[in-house]
């Protein structure tokens, strides 16, 4: 058995609440820092070294396309991760030939295996931040200089752009509602889009796109139109979609709305690992909930937020099952009964 | 209990649910004052506090006596669950991985497996890399088979040098391929750390000996299924009784079998872990939408089905009122299908006499409800009695150390631990499109008769506490336990009653998805009342 701690302290100190909301689950609204993850694979060059400053667009790896292993005579010293280069062969005239490099993956019998290739593409830097640790062949992580609002998915690839509230909450953006003048911008569509409209929004030189929900269906549709698109053309300009809630309609939260609205007109980039909005926090100072606050994050009213107004243990709701309930009041309306896991505190 | 505590807590930390009971000594006799399970995130202290104040608010004279006012000092034994992990599982051939990654399967792990007879080096190495695999199990036979000692060496050499760039990953060598340990001495400081493990089939019963190294790295005394297991165990030892256990949880589910014997031997106590028998897998494919779809009694098309299984995973505990309630106990029957398909061993084993359900899946259905979900999808022929686990008492008492004491304990609640479902009693072999017989149920309150009409699904109102003997007489020759005409079975009741189950086994249900949904929600009217509304 461990060690007891008091239980009962937890309810005496801190700040007055009404009694029964240290139950409700508390997250953070805005994360103070985040450490990006870009992966790599064996044969991937990295370009950064750990502890060293990035800017956003800077190059930080070089991606193989077209990796392919080599085995060759063990000479001493080397470690798996390190490069490997052929001695460079010169042409007729003297003049050194292109050659083949690549990572040691392992020494075996002699000789040592190579993941090599000829073909690279560049990956840049999705954000400001200084680079914490470089593992070949694994991946890199970025100590993000900006705050972040996390989200649930982000797909494509990490994307930056002037931040523009293109519906309401609760609204939905269709293809033909989209404007070319939003081209270069990260556009924050309300509770769902659809397909036709991410990649019309792409097609436009839209960067990026804030939205509640992306049904699985239209997450696939995308994703095969994104594939087409690399296969077509060599490279795609930069575009992301950060999911904030999940897979089924609601709105975008009245929290993360009304910081978003804040964020309209500044710079702000779209993180894909972990999937995140990032920001420069200068100048948009942290609106604490007061307290007593409590966000739905589910059920038929997910997104409101409402005042604390007690406990009251387990309750029979729709569909005949009985779960712990809490009375919250939205508004100058009287309060209602909803289950405590569709409840949430925000930090 | 230590300290002179009067009693203490129970704290099932799961990955999305958090559950407390407290238990005090009453009489002589520790018993279970109150539980309280709300989504994991929830402070414990916090959930701690307003149980003891519910119990007290409740009995304030026992609440007094058993002195909770100084209930902060109390002890706890606590569960918890660990995310299932990756791990990768490499082998020279084929043969010898399936053992390999069998182990890794029935241990919890999310397994991830190649062998150098299908993959070049390059692609053998691309799982070691990956950051969601914590460990990898490289192994062979031993003594290693002719076809793949010329592997081991590079094997070894290709894993050592994983371990270089990734010092956190553990490292488990099996089999002969333990003798390539010479190969990692060079990495001896790393904080993984690098551990020799036995063949896959070492062991009684074959492969328990890896099993149980596999657990101990993927959790650490407290995790909670195998502690389930453990609990299990105890209950079988407690009540001289065979044991089944069905725990689901969000991210993996386990299955345990337990006979009357000693509750720590390896013949008795029989489980596995299942990443994927866990309520949502982590990216649902189109088997898993197959499942739920097969019996959920909401209408969904398949991309709605799999946009909600993805919004269950994310939020488990959200949207459960109304039809998320039947939605979520339909990915129940759903994860005990694939947990029972990936366990056959267990299947195999003669039949319990009690099968006792748990975890987070079934936290916000009916008694009832949860009664019928296992009948449809556990169904073996003969009679059991149903129980669940209402408090998650079971992993938490399974994670006291010393086996006689755990037995101790959970005897001692017995009455406490569980509440019943019921008894489900399922002939097997009745001819269809006739009256199969009658059945008279002898109860203390008198006799009732009903006829046994092949395919249904009979109730018989028998309350929590009752006993009664249910007396077959059937047209034909079935198969109950043994097989033969007339029966006479004792019979416990529950919430659910006594439910005779006259469907087919295994349970056909009609192609048709609006015809097989009627079905299905006929069947579960009658056991949650105002479901689906």
């Amino acid at each position: 058995m461990s060690g007891p701690t008091d239980v009962r302290a937890v309810r005496r100190t801190g700040p007055v609440i009404p009694p029964g909301i240290e139950l409700v689950p508390a997250r953070r609204l805005v994360e103070p820092t985040v450490d990006a993850w870009l992966p790599l694979r064996p044969g991937d060059r990295p370009r950064v070294t750990a502890g060293q400053s990035v800017v956003p667009g800077m190059p930080l790896a070089d991606r193989v396309r077209d990796v392919r292993l080599l085995d060759v005579p063990a000479r001493p010293g080397g470690q798996p991760g390190e490069r490997w280069s052929a001695p460079a062969p010169r042409d007729g005239s003297g003049r050194p030939r292109a050659h083949s490099e690549g990572e040691m993956l392992f020494e075996a019998n002699g000789r040592w295996w190579i993941a090599a290739g000829d073909d690279h593409e560049p990956v840049h830097a999705p954000v400001e931040g200084i680079v914490r640790e470089v593992r070949p062949g694994v991946g890199l992580v970025i100590r993000t200089a900006g705050s972040a609002v996390p989200g649930v998915l982000a797909l494509g690839d990490a994307a930056r752009g002037r931040l523009e509230i293109a519906t309401d909450a609760d609204g939905e953006l269709r293809p033909r509602s989209l404007d070319v003048g939003s081209a270069g911008a990260v556009l924050v569509v309300g509770a769902r889009i659809d397909a036709e409209a991410l990649t019309r929004a792409r097609a436009m030189g839209i960067r990026g796109v804030v939205v509640a929900t992306l049904p699985g269906k239209d997450r696939r549709d995308y994703l095969a139109s994104e594939a087409r698109q690399r296969s077509a053309i060599h490279q795609l300009s930069p575009f992301a979609v950060l999911v904030l809630h999940g897979s089924q309609r609601r709105p975008i939260a009245e929290a993360e709305m009304r910081l978003l609205e804040r964020l309209a007109g500044r710079e702000v980039g779209i993180l894909g690992s972990p999937p995140a909005l990032l920001f420069d926090p200068q100048g948009v100072p942290p609106e604490l909930d007061r307290p007593g606050t409590v966000h739905v994050r589910s059920g038929p009213l997910a997104g409101r937020r409402g005042q604390w107004a007690g406990l009251v243990g387990p309750r029979r709701f729709a569909g005949g099952t009985h779960l712990e309930a809490a009375l919250v009041r939205f508004a100058a309306d009287p309060p209602i009964a909803l289950p405590i896991g569709d409840l949430e505190r925000l930090t | 209990m230590t300290g002179g505590a009067r009693g203490f807590y129970a704290l099932d930390l799961g990955v999305a649910t958090t559950s407390a009971a407290l238990i005090g000594r009453v009489a002589g006799r520790l018993r279970l004052l109150g539980a309280l399970s709300l989504p994991s995130g929830s402070p414990v202290d916090a959930l701690i506090a307003a149980l003891t104040d519910r119990f007290a608010g409740a009995d304030p004279d026992l609440a007094a006596d058993l002195q909770t006012d100084a209930s902060h000092r109390w002890p706890r034994l606590t569960a918890r669950s660990t995310p299932a992990a990756g791990l990768a599982v490499i082998a020279a051939t084929e043969r010898s991985l399936a053992p390999l990654v069998l182990a890794g399967q029935r241990t919890g792990w999310r397994v991830r497996s190649a062998s150098a007879e299908r993959l070049d080096p390059l692609a053998l190495t691309g799982p070691l890399l990956d950051r969601d695999v914590r460990a990898v199990l490289v192994g062979a036979a031993a003594p290693a088979a002719a076809d793949e000692r010329g592997a081991l060496g590079q094997l070894a050499a290709l894993t050592a040098a994983a371990a270089t760039r990734r010092p956190e990953l553990v490292i488990i060598l099996a089999g002969a391929m333990a003798e390539q340990a010479a190969r990692f001495e060079a990495s001896q400081d790393r904080a993984g750390g690098v551990l020799l493990g036995p063949a896959a089939t070492a062991g009684t019963p074959p492969g328990t000996t890896l099993r149980e190294l596999l657990t101990r790295v993927r959790g650490g005394a407290d995790e909670s299924r195998p502690a389930f297991a453990l609990g299990i165990g105890a209950l079988a030892a407690a009540l001289e009784r065979r044991v089944e256990g069905i725990e689901i949880g969000l991210d993996g589910g386990v299955r345990v079998h337990a006979g009357p014997g000693r509750s720590d031997d390896a013949h008795s106590l029989q489980w596995a872990v299942h990443a994927s028998g866990g309520l949502v897998p982590t990216e649902p494919d189109e088997a898993s939408i197959d499942g739920v779809l097969a019996w959920s009694t909401v209408r969904l098309d398949r991309h709605r089905t799999r946009d909600r299984l993805r919004d269950l995973r994310l939020v488990p505990w959200g949207s459960v009122a109304g039809e998320g309630a039947t939605f979520r106990l339909a990915a129940a029957r759903a994860a005990i299908a694939r947990l029972v398909a990936a366990t056959p061993e267990l299947s195999a084993l003669p039949p319990a006499d009690i099968v006792v359900v748990a975890g987070g899946a079934f936290a916000v259905a009916p008694g009832p409800a949860i009664a019928l979900a296992v009948a449809d999808v556990v169904r073996r022929p003969g009679a059991v009695q149903l129980a669940y686990d209402h408090a998650r008492l079971l992993a938490p008492l399974g994670t006291i150390g010393a086996a006689p004491q755990r037995t101790a304990v959970v005897a001692d609640m017995a009455s406490d631990l569980l509440v019943p479902l019921g008894s489900v009693i399922m002939p097997q072999g009745m001819r269809a499109g006739r009256s199969g017989g009658r059945l008279v149920v002898h109860g203390s309150a008198g006799s009732s008769e009903l006829e046994l009409l092949p395919g249904g699904l009979e109730l018989v109102d028998l309350p929590p506490g009752e006993t009664a003997v249910a007396e077959f007489q059937f047209r034909d020759a079935v198969r109950l336990g043994t097989r033969g005409r007339h029966f006479a079975v004792d019979v416990a009741g529950g919430l659910g009653g006594l439910l005779v189950d006259l469907r087919d086994i295994p349970l056909r249900l009609p192609d048709r998805p609006d015809r097989r949904r009627e079905v299905l929600a006929a069947w579960q009217e009658a056991l949650w009342m105002g479901g689906d509304r």
